[in-house]
């Protein structure tokens, strides 16, 4: 469309100077991106690690504590880094794109971010280094974590800056996301026709503004109490244990949907595309993700159902938690209308957006019954609850971060990936992952307890721990499928059009990829634009 | 195919079973079977419809290629997919509050056993002041336990926990050091073990036989390693294995000092 662009040089031709000092929200999402990847990946052979040493009971290759460790890091950072930290790539790349900006708000704030991210990084590997591996579990509950010798805990310092690092970035990408959105959208986007990914994201924000605060707190003052031996959870010195649960799941429950509204988001987008349909629903779409964002706040305790906290707050964040379910119902129902009548074009983008929604829905059925005290009792940090939240993290999370990297890789790379590989990298993932993922379900409703190293050979335990690793290997053999379509697609694929998906969105009326400034002009936004036409009332 | 087998058979162990093997699991049952039922439905309910339209609908060069532009929502459809849903969880969280009710109250006639647990194991106390320990076996550097041994009772520091058939016990829970948690299996009931704090659980279990009582609060190294084994034996032989023939207080306070040292020692062997 546009020849006439002044020459530029594309992202990847920047020299490294470029790439530290750089403050291009383009440049910055990509390093997002890859930092995420690459600690996807350690987790992910963390949990192979674990895994064999599940296969059978007894100890086979690993001590306890390595065990504790693997499994510590396996959790802290497929969170942080993997289902909070890429969807950082994903916000940064697109939101000015999208909204038809030059960059984000505060673009130093942003770059100060991400190197936030890259000590917490840099932290996160310290702890490999032996004397100092963290083994706090994610959740880092005092007094085990505050206590030194007792169970063994590894290193509460590390565990507690890694926190404070990533908090630290995800506040500033937080204001700078909400900033951006809010002012620097071109006339003619409003509230009622953004990219229902950026509702995603919005909404994602705004939790992490509110939400974060407190769990530093919680960890600051784990760290007093560590080391300055304050006493705001040793109950031998008038403090309470439980009040660290209290601030710490205020955030992590709502950090939940920060994991999992921007890949609502990501479907929506995905499957209008592929759907060559308006999404069924827009409005309802809209008020649910912010639905969920308000009410995420009022059902914390529901991770603290067998804490010993009064049996009444039980209750109420029992109907708050699963009232929860209604407005993640409207998505599901409203994704599976949009299929009605439409032409769906099978893409890998589009094959992983189906298999999200599909997966998400499991996820959402068991969450239900853990929100129910009477149920829970019995099941409560079981591995039934491992496989809850694998089928959400990671199956729908994951899932739709995958449909994102094949979507929008043409726009960024200026090349097409492998459609076959893609595609194939699709089933073995999706195979593996419920090989995986649903005999945890099972074994949990048996009674197998989490975060367990070891366990009594119980004959069917022992089968269903078997098929568990099987599905691991080939879950793993999947991702490799895909990380090596995606990289032969930026080496050597087609090179892409502006628009290969015949999408709407603004996003795509830029070459691929875009040029450093994005817009040489603003680009003009018709009166009735709508990202995927899914707007027009 | 093992695998489809295994699933029936866990599906048929908590279905159809006409006596009561322990209380309050029956109750659990009750929601678990409902919970079951509505979400084999709404499974079905989104999935075939999304397999229907996912294969009908397809692109096809020529034929269908733009979706039906004018689809784009419907109130009363997206009424519907909200009040229904609202309704069944509301129906969930109702039943869910009064069965939770009946399941937190201990029966008047409850025996009560005084737990407290520690890294890593637990101390049972009865009424008349007999205690019994459950420590784990830890692995040391020369010595793995083999997968057999590994959750066995040795009668030394890993002893039986006997509690009499048919009778509830209310079992008083607190913690000496970190959070751990007590989860008996065939009662399905889980509740934490929090120092400077007591809590309670209570369950009763019918049928004697052995079952496991299993940590599952993380609560460190050996934390897979923290369980006991219930031996539910008919009362008139409680009673007489609670009045004596085993060791006295005295004895087992020594047993108990003895874990402690081990502790000590196991730290620092593994360190
Ligand atoms: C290669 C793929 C994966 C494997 C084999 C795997 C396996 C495991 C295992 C064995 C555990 C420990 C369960 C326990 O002992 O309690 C675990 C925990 C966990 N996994 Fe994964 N997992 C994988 C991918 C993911 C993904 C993609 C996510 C999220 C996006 C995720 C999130 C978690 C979380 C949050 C925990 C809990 C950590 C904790 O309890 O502290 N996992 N996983
Ligand atoms: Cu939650
Ligand atoms: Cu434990």
């Amino acid at each position: 469309m546009r020849e006439a662009l002044p020459a530029h040089k594309p992202w990847f031709a920047a020299s490294l100077w470029e790439w530290i000092f750089t403050t291009d929200h383009k440049k910055i999402g990509i390093m997002y991106g890859v930092t995420s990847t690459l600690f996807f990946i350690v987790a992910g052979l963390m949990a192979l690690g674990m895994r064999l040493e599940l296969f059978n009971p007894g100890a086979q290759y690993l001590k306890p504590e390595t065990y504790n460790w693997f499994l510590t890091v396996h959790g802290a950072v497929i969170l942080l880094w993997w289902a909070i930290g890429v969807w950082a790539s994903f916000a940064n790349f697109l939101i000015p794109l999208m909204i038809g900006a030059r960059d984000v708000a505060f673009p130093r704030l942003n770059a100060l971010g991400y190197w936030m991210f890259f000590a917490a990084s840099v932290i996160a590997l310290l702890t490999f280094i032996p004397g100092n591996h963290i083994m706090t579990m994610w959740t880092g509950y005092p007094p085990l974590s505050t206590m030194e010798g007792v169970g063994f805990a590894g290193t509460t310092a590390l565990f507690v800056f890694i926190w404070h690092l990533t908090g630290f970035a995800s506040i500033a990408g937080a204001v700078n996301f909400i900033t951006t959105v809010i002012s620097m959208r071109q006339p003619g986007i409003g509230f009622f026709n953004l990219n229902l990914f950026i509702h995603g994201i919005m909404a994602a924000n705004v939790i992490q503004l509110l939400g974060v605060p407190s769990v530093a707190g919680a960890v600051t003052m784990l760290f007093l109490d560590t080391y300055l031996k304050t006493s705001f959870f040793d109950p031998a010195r008038g403090g309470d244990p439980i009040l660290y649960q209290n601030l710490f799941w205020f955030y992590s429950h709502p950090a939940v949907y920060v994991m999992v509204l921007p890949a609502f988001g990501i479907i929506s987008e995905v499957v209008s595309a592929f759907a060559r349909k308006p999404i069924f629903g827009y409005k309802s779409m809209v008020v649910a993700i912010w639905a969920i964002a308000l009410v995420g706040f009022m059902v914390w305790t529901h991770h603290m159902f067998v804490s010993g906290i009064p049996d009444w707050v039980k209750i109420l964040m029992s109907y708050t938690t699963l009232l929860i379910a209604v407005p993640t119902g409207i998505k599901i129902f409203n994704w599976v209308a949009t299929l009605y009548k439409a032409a769906i074009d099978y893409k890998t983008p589009m094959l992983y957006a189906l298999g999200a929604i599909l997966m998400f829905l499991i996820g959402g059925l068991t969450g239900i019954p853990l929100g129910i005290p009477a149920f829970d009792i019995a099941v409560h940090d079981s591995y039934f609850v491992v496989g809850h939240f694998h089928y959400v993290l990671g199956m729908a999370v994951t899932l739709s971060a995958f449909a994102g990297f094949f979507y929008w890789w043409p726009k960024v790379t200026g090349k097409m990936y492998p459609e076959g590989l893609g595609k194939l990298s699709f089933w073995v993932v999706l195979i593996g992952s419920n090989l995986l993922y649903f005999p945890q379900l099972v074994i949990g409703l048996m009674g197998m307890p989490r975060r367990y190293y070891d366990y009594p050979p119980i004959e069917s335990w022992v089968t269903l721990h078997h098929l568990q690793t099987y599905g691991a290997f080939i879950l793993a053999f999947g991702i490799l499928l895909a990380l090596i379509a995606l990289i032969k697609g930026a080496l050597s694929g087609e090179k892409a059009p502006n628009n290969p998906w015949m999408s709407n969105s603004l996003e795509w009326r830029l070459p691929s990829p875009p040029p450093p400034h994005n817009f040489d002009e603003p680009p003009k936004v018709e009166k009735d634009y709508c990202p995927h036409g899914y707007c027009k009332f | 195919m093992k695998f489809l087998a295994l699933l029936l058979i866990s599906g048929l162990a908590f279905a159809g079973e006409p006596e009561v093997i322990a209380r309050p699991y029956d109750l659990w049952d009750i929601i678990y079977k409902i919970w079951l039922v509505i979400t084999v439905i709404i499974y079905a309910v989104v999935a075939i419809p999304s397999l229907y339209f996912m294969i009908k609908y397809r692109y096809k060069p020529g034929e269908r290629e733009m979706g039906d532009q004018e689809h784009e929502g419907h109130w009363g459809l997206e009424a519907l997919w909200t009040i229904i849903p609202l309704i069944i969880v509301l129906y969930l969280a109702t039943h869910g509050f009064a069965l939770f009710t009946q399941m937190r109250k201990p029966p008047e006639n409850a025996m009560e056993l005084k737990v407290t647990a520690f890294a890593w194991g637990w101390i049972f106390q009865y009424p008349n002041g007999k205690m019994v320990v459950a420590s784990a076996i830890r692995d040391t550097e020369d010595n793995k336990c083999k997968p057999e041994d590994c959750y066995k009772v040795d009668g030394a520091l890993q002893q039986y926990v006997y509690i009499p058939a048919g009778v509830p016990i209310k079992a008083v829970l607190t913690s000496q050091d970190v959070i751990h948690s007590f989860y008996v299996q065939p009662a399905g009931v889980t509740q934490d073990m929090v120092p400077g704090r007591t809590t309670y659980t209570w369950f009763q279990i019918n049928k004697p036989g052995e079952y496991w009582i299993f940590c599952r609060e993380y609560c460190g190294q050996w934390h897979s390693r923290m369980f006991a084994k219930l031996k539910v034996v008919p009362k008139e032989e409680f009673e007489k294995w609670l009045k004596g023939e085993v060791a006295d207080l005295d004895h087992e306070a020594k047993k108990l000092e003895i874990a402690n040292i081990d502790e000590k020692k196991a730290q620092e062997v593994v360190r």
